[in-house]
């Protein structure tokens, strides 16, 4: 094995790709910051505990754990920062009114989240605590579109979907090996795949009513037309009414255009409580930003708190946003003249690039990037634009 | 790619596939079995036509690379189906995966009697989950084709393997003694583009579904 490969699905970021990923990273947080989010940073490592409150079983195959070689506990590198700023929020804030925070960091994955995804995803999100109605949801759905329209890039569906639908549904199961959590896993895998012919046999055994209306849910899916489809096809509770009414109010938010609904996209199941929504961009097999309200996350941490928020992963963003040409810089020469150096720190004070030239390596100045430099004339530094040698 | 692109093999699911097809007013303007394109045009700008190896069907759908394609469950299963949606079963290629030993073996007392069972199969994963299932101990020999050949030359005490008229297995003196699950071709669809590509993609669907209830 040559020592210098990185492991499966672990990249490093060179030059270009870190430019773009930090401009990004700069955008993002700077526009949240205007909304009011303030920054915080959990750490890499916690206990397992902790980091896997409240999520599912992919989450606990999904972490790399280790020894905690001064307690003994097992720790984990968070998989999601998501829990970690919930954890935040409930546990050492401690205030009770809206709290707004962003993050953003590496996470790890000791199985890829997807297909080609990297085990490496820079994570950076926003959250919201605090406030149970709809209008932080909406808060959310407009910060993401900011947040996509600051990175220039341009979402060809932004999709919601609504648990409080399939758990509404879900309750009126009449037949046990339904109401089991390992039942119910089975029901949840066939409606996420839209596998209709297995949802058939699982439901065999429930009353039509029930039946019919889970059998409606993987069709439910599409633009304008699917609330009212809803509305006709489940039976009318007043769980699933409201689910409707939020999912109407909160796509009302969007352009009817890119505005798309999927009533079985139940994505993030066990800890979502509310309006879940998702970016998809045109030649992206996945989605770019993932979003949703999860009330019941920060009970595992001693206080439940309405929540909702979204995050995204920077590398996969920064490969589809419009490229950042890396700034050309003013070369100066290596030398001790005072005069010189007092140029150089003003040029820089100004913003400007400016690159000494160490001696010796004039035959690889062009890896430098200048496109001018500091010459003396008539008894001054100036900028002059530099010549290329033939 | 703007348009639609839909991946299949060639050999029995792309002939039951093309009526169809037809039935979504798709009609493909090569014949996969004479010509050697792997991309076939179709008689729509938009539709176009992949033909790649059975078993890699949901890797192209999964991937994006194609935006449907037509995959049978035995294929599906193996693969695991993450990324997938798999709303239209198309009840075409049918078969059934079975269990089969050479004629004289008897399975049912090396079942019972909780022996360690040599193995031979393609679906690896399925055939692992059914005799675990079962709680019965095997080792399993991962083949490429030609299942048949194993038991008769001592590679294996048995094969999982799918069976359509059993012909084959008559003829090399082999008897299905168990029925794991009736297999069929089932429509998939990548998830992000039933989203993105919805306004193309739902005529397409809702006219083999069409067709399929006929």
């Amino acid at each position: 094995m040559r020592r210098w490969l990185l492991p499966e699905s672990i990249e490093d970021l060179l030059p270009a790709e870190a430019r773009q990923v930090e401009h990004l990273r700069r955008g993002l947080l700077d526009e949240f910051a205007l909304h009011g989010y303030e920054l915080v940073a959990p750490p890499l490592v916690e206990y397992i505990e902790s980091l896997l409150t409240g999520s599912g079983r992919d989450m606990d195959l999904r972490t790399f754990k280790l020894v905690d070689q001064l307690s003994g506990r097992t720790m984990g590198l968070r998989a999601d920062i998501t829990p970690q700023v919930a954890r935040i929020d409930s546990h050492l804030l401690n205030r009770n009114g809206v709290v707004r925070l962003c993050y953003c960091g590496p996470v790890v994955h000791a199985l890829p989240a997807g297909f080609n995804a990297t085990r490496e995803p820079i994570q950076l999100g926003a959250e919201l605590y605090g406030h149970a109605g709809i209008e932080a949801d909406l808060e959310m759905v407009q910060l993401l579109l900011r947040a996509l329209e600051v990175a220039g890039v341009q979402p060809a569906r932004i999709d919601f979907g609504h648990v409080g639908v399939f758990r509404a549904l879900a309750a009126r199961l009449q037949s046990p090996a339904l109401r089991v959590e390992d039942g119910q896993q089975e029901l949840f895998v066939a409606l996420q795949s839209k596998d209709l012919p297995s949802l058939r046999q699982l439901l065999a055994d429930e009353p039509a009513e029930v039946r019919d209306a889970f059998l409606a849910l993987p069709g439910l899916y599409g633009t304008s037309d699917v609330l009212a489809r809803a509305r006709s096809l489940l039976p009318d509770l007043p769980e699933v009414r409201a689910a409707l009414d939020a999912l109407e109010r909160i796509a009302a938010a969007v352009d009817p255009a890119v505005a798309g609904f999927d009533l079985a996209d139940l994505r993030g199941y066990h800890y979502h409580s509310g309006v879940s929504f998702a970016a998809y961009c045109a030649g992206q097999a996945q989605a770019i930003a993932l979003g949703g309200r999860y009330d019941e996350v920060g009970l595992a941490f001693g206080r439940a708190r309405p929540a909702t928020g979204f995050s995204l992963d920077l590398r996969q963003l920064a490969q589809l946003a419009p490229a950042v040409a890396p700034r050309a810089g003013i070369l100066a020469p290596s030398s001790g003249d005072a005069a010189l150096r007092a140029r150089v720190s003003a040029l820089r004070a100004e913003g400007e690039i400016v690159i000494t030239a160490l001696p010796g390596h004039d035959e690889d100045m062009q890896e430098l990037a200048c496109s001018r430099q500091l010459v003396f004339v008539e008894g001054e530094w100036q900028v002059k634009p530099l010549e290329r040698k033939v | 790619m703007q348009g639609i692109t839909l991946a299949l093999s060639k050999g029995r699911i792309f002939e039951e596939t093309l009526p169809l097809l037809a039935a979504a007013g798709i009609v493909p303007t090569d014949d996969p079995e004479s010509s050697r394109k792997l991309i076939i045009g179709t008689n729509r700008p938009d539709v176009r036509l992949v033909i790649v190896r059975a078993s890699d069907t949901p890797t192209y759908v999964q991937y994006g690379a194609a935006d449907l394609g037509i995959a049978g469950k035995d294929v599906l299963l193996e693969h695991g189906g993450a990324g997938l949606y798999q709303p239209i079963d198309l009840n075409i290629a049918r078969c059934r995966l079975s269990v089969a030993v050479p004629k004289g073996f008897d399975y049912e007392q090396a079942v019972r009697r909780g022996a360690r069972l040599q193995v031979a199969t393609k679906y690896v994963h399925t055939a692992r989950e059914h005799f675990a299932a079962k709680g019965v101990h095997v080792d399993l020999i991962k083949l490429y084709g030609s299942m048949e050949l194993a038991p008769l030359v001592g590679l294996a005490d048995a094969i999982v393997d799918l069976v359509s008229s059993g012909g084959t297995l008559r003829a090399n003196n082999l008897v299905e003694v168990e029925h794991i699950m009736d297999i069929s071709s089932r429509l998939v669809i990548n998830q992000a583009a039933l989203k993105v590509k919805h306004d193309l993609l739902k005529p397409i669907l809702e006219a083999i579904e069409g067709a399929v209830k006929k």
